[in-house]
């Protein structure tokens, strides 16, 4: 029991820890996992539009370099003269400088005059159109922007570009391969600058950076955006190029270790981003790692989505974060615990310690001790139980002390009572001879003096044996109380009348102060006249003239075990007290202080028990030499104990 | 006027008789079975009874009396004189109850008064 009492206490503090903690975990947890995760989508975001304003960058590094070789010093001039070996050195120099993967020029009607690569002046083969120099002539202005460009223009422009731009198309796991195989046209950053002179167009300036397998800006993207951060071996941050769905030019690694160029991009991805050209941010498996990923199409020069640029961040890192925020949210949580089982233990010990003293204390009490150990003193509300336990324990004590003399004194009332009540039958048969007897002599004229006065003290000394028995016979007969509801102030002043006359010869002051509301009691009015009878009568003896006794009645405050209320009754004397010692065996039988004679010791035995029977106490306060006072308690309803 | 006094104990039969033989003529039966055969025999005018006596106790007796002699007095004595018996003897026909011991005067004095009460000489 006492153990299930301690569990309870660590249970409960366990309870309590375990649900605050389970529930600031999954509070803590899912604001955490919104705000790291959040975090991590916020930053891919402005990721990706940095990588945007870098790929724009790119494309207008183009149009500056362009602008700037058309204005170069004696440009127009070869080209107005056809002076190609010129016009290619200055293109190249243009292109090696600006990173150029391709330039050259045109004619008015677009037809190529001259290019930077392997056949810089163009056979008789018709040049495959360039749409940037086409838009450039038809609005005659800069053109600029992106474009995809079909194999055949590559191959026109140089071999090796068409080469490079080639891509072959790998299947992602558990796809069926498409009819397409490999992509062959290329995502192109380029401008076209119309070259002027005196309001003609003299021809077109173009040029342009091949973005299929380029690694300049993805890497570019990486080292500035993400300068190159790594986490766990593994670079945290991702750009691709897509053209069309298809990975053209990427930081992703390959399986093999390479990069990951011609896988595809999801087919939820194409859908949203490709085709319906939206921006887009979402958590995927890139290969075998998770990434946050954002999209955006890439628009060529007609507003036509022609492919996505991608950014992704390792989700581990931040997962990791978030796992390593969670994990000590746990260690704390279990800290709490463990730290709640201490503490409940201590409680619990605190308490239960205590508790099992008193116990043990308590079954002391059981096997009659009445001093048991209850151990040191506690604190807080254990002090008052150990006190009032301590307090039950002096009680019962007095308790016993009290049952067993009443055990006493009542076995010593009914043995003298059956004694008394055999032997006042047998006395008084011969008793009644005795006095008959007596009484015949002394009517006897012819006595002499010597004689009669003889048989006075035997008819005197008879008549004390005949009170002696009386008394006896009163003692030990327990009358049943004939009760009705008695105004006690007014039994009080009969009772006083009757000794009225008494305490004028005895010369002896009596005074009554009566409580004006005083309750009417439920008691047997003519016992309890004797009651008052009896102690006035010992307080005439104890007086001497010039005394007074006062009797006073009031409603009392106190009540009795069975929480009945009562009033008490005092009868005060200004006589000679009583001795101390001599007060606790005042209401014993036979216990008297008077001359030979003068009482019989049954008395105030007798009024005890009247007042016993009706349910009441007596109290004595005396003090030798100032009175005494006898204070009685009776109940308004009467029940005898 | 006759006076049956009935007690066990020969000292109260003799006291009563030394008492009261002046004015009445007093017999004694030291039992009720005694008491019986002197009412039969006898003509009694009234009858002091002890109620405590081996045998037939003093109720029984005083019942008996009743009924067979309705109009005879009975005066009860007892040495056992409580509250309780005097309760007892007053729920009988006992004309009263006198308490045991008594002087001469207090014998005399009741059995004036029962005498008076019933309207006898």
């Amino acid at each position: 029991m006492f153990y299930s009492f301690r569990s309870k206490i660590i249970a409960s503090f366990l309870g309590v820890t375990f649900l605050v903690g389970i529930v600031s975990l999954l509070v803590g947890g899912h604001l955490l996992t919104r705000s790291v995760l959040g975090e991590a989508r916020n930053r891919v975001a402005q990721d990706l539009h940095a990588a945007r304003e870098m790929y724009d960058n790119r494309v207008r590094m183009i149009e500056v370099a362009l602008n700037i070789t058309t204005l170069g010093y004696g440009f127009i001039a070869a080209l107005k003269d056809r002076n190609t070996s010129d016009l290619v050195f200055r293109m190249g120099r243009m292109a090696q400088h600006s990173g150029l993967d391709f330039a050259g020029i045109t004619d008015e009607k677009g037809q190529s005059i001259c290019r930077i690569g392997t056949h810089s002046i163009p056979g008789k083969k018709a040049q495959p159109p360039n749409p940037i120099v086409t838009q450039a002539l038809e609005k005659k202005t800069l053109a600029t922007g992106t474009v995809v460009l079909s194999e055949e223009f590559l191959k026109f422009e140089s071999p090796q570009l068409a080469e490079r731009a080639r891509v072959d198309i790998i299947p992602r796991p558990g796809e069926t391969p498409s009819a397409e195989k490999a992509v062959t046209s290329g995502l192109v950053l380029s401008a076209g600058v119309p070259i002027l002179h005196e309001g003609q167009i003299l021809g077109v300036l173009y040029g342009g950076i091949l973005l299929n397998r380029d690694e300049r800006i993805v890497d570019t993207v990486r080292g500035t955006v993400f300068r190159n951060e790594e986490y766990k071996g593994r670079s945290i941050g991702r750009a691709t190029i897509f053209l069309k769905d298809v990975r053209v030019a990427t930081n992703v690694p390959a399986q093999d270790g390479g990069r990951a160029i011609g896988t595809k991009v999801s087919q939820e991805v194409r859908e949203r981003v490709f085709e319906k050209s939206e921006r887009w941010t979402k958590r995927a498996l890139v290969l075998t790692d998770w990434y946050i990923m954002a999209y955006e199409p890439i628009q060529d020069i007609f507003n036509k989505t022609v492919g996505i640029l991608g950014m992704g961040v390792l989700e581990e890192k931040y997962v990791d974060l978030r796992w390593r925020t969670l994990s000590i949210f746990v260690l704390i949580t279990l800290a709490g615990m463990a730290l709640a089982t201490a503490l409940g233990c201590f409680m619990a010990g605190k308490i239960i310690d205590p508790v099992n003293r008193l116990i043990r204390a308590s079954q002391q009490v059981t096997v009659g001790s009445l001093t048991p150990d209850i151990g040191p003193v506690s604190t807080g509300e254990m002090v008052v139980l150990q006190k009032t336990f301590k307090e039950m324990v002096a009680a019962m004590g007095r308790r016993r002390a009290e049952s067993q003399d009443r055990l006493l004194l009542s076995e010593r009332q009914a043995s003298v009572g059956r004694l008394a009540a055999g032997v006042a039958h047998e006395i008084n048969n011969p008793l009644t001879g005795v006095l008959t007897y007596t009484h015949m002599l002394l009517r006897k004229k012819d006595l002499n003096e010597e004689v009669r006065a003889d048989l006075q003290t035997i008819a005197e000394a008879t008549e004390r044996v005949r009170k002696i028995v009386k008394g006896l016979l009163d003692f030990s007969t327990q009358t049943k109380l004939d009760r009705e509801l008695v105004d006690v102030n007014r039994l009080i002043t009969d009772t006083m009348a009757l000794m009225e006359n008494q305490a004028l010869v005895n010369g002896i002051s009596m005074a009554f102060k009566p409580a004006d509301d005083l309750r009417t009691v439920n008691m047997d009015r003519n016992q309890f006249q004797n009651v008052l009878l009896n102690i006035l009568i010992n307080a005439m003896d104890a007086t001497k003239p010039g005394d007074n006794i006062t009797f006073s009645t009031l409603n009392s405050p106190v009540v009795n075990e069975a929480g009945q209320q009562g009033i008490e009754i005092s009868i005060a004397d200004t006589g000679c007290g009583i001795p101390p010692e001599h007060l606790n065996k005042l209401f014993d039988p036979f216990f008297t202080t008077k001359q030979v004679g003068h009482g019989t010791g049954l008395g105030l035995s007798v009024t005890l028990g009247i007042v016993q029977r009706h349910g009441g106490t007596i109290r004595v306060n005396s003090e030798v030499g100032n009175g005494s006072t006898f204070t009685i308690w009776v109940p308004l309803e009467g029940r005898a104990r | 006027m006759k006076i049956l006094v009935v007690d066990d104990e020969s000292i109260v039969l003799e006291s009563c008789r030394r008492v009261l033989e002046d004015r009445f003529e007093v017999i004694g039966a030291g039992s009720a079975e005694a008491a019986l055969e002197a009412l039969r025999r006898e003509t009694i005018g009234m009858i002091l009874l002890d109620i405590k006596m081996p045998g037939k106790d003093g109720m029984s007796l005083l019942k008996e009396v009743k009924e067979k002699w309705p109009n005879i007095p009975v005066i009860v004595m007892s040495g056992y004189a409580t509250t309780e018996t005097v309760e007892q003897v007053s729920r009988t026909e006992a004309a009263t109850f006198i308490a045991k011991p008594f002087t001469p005067d207090e014998l005399v004095e009741v059995v004036a008064k029962v005498i008076n009460k019933e309207g006898k000489p």
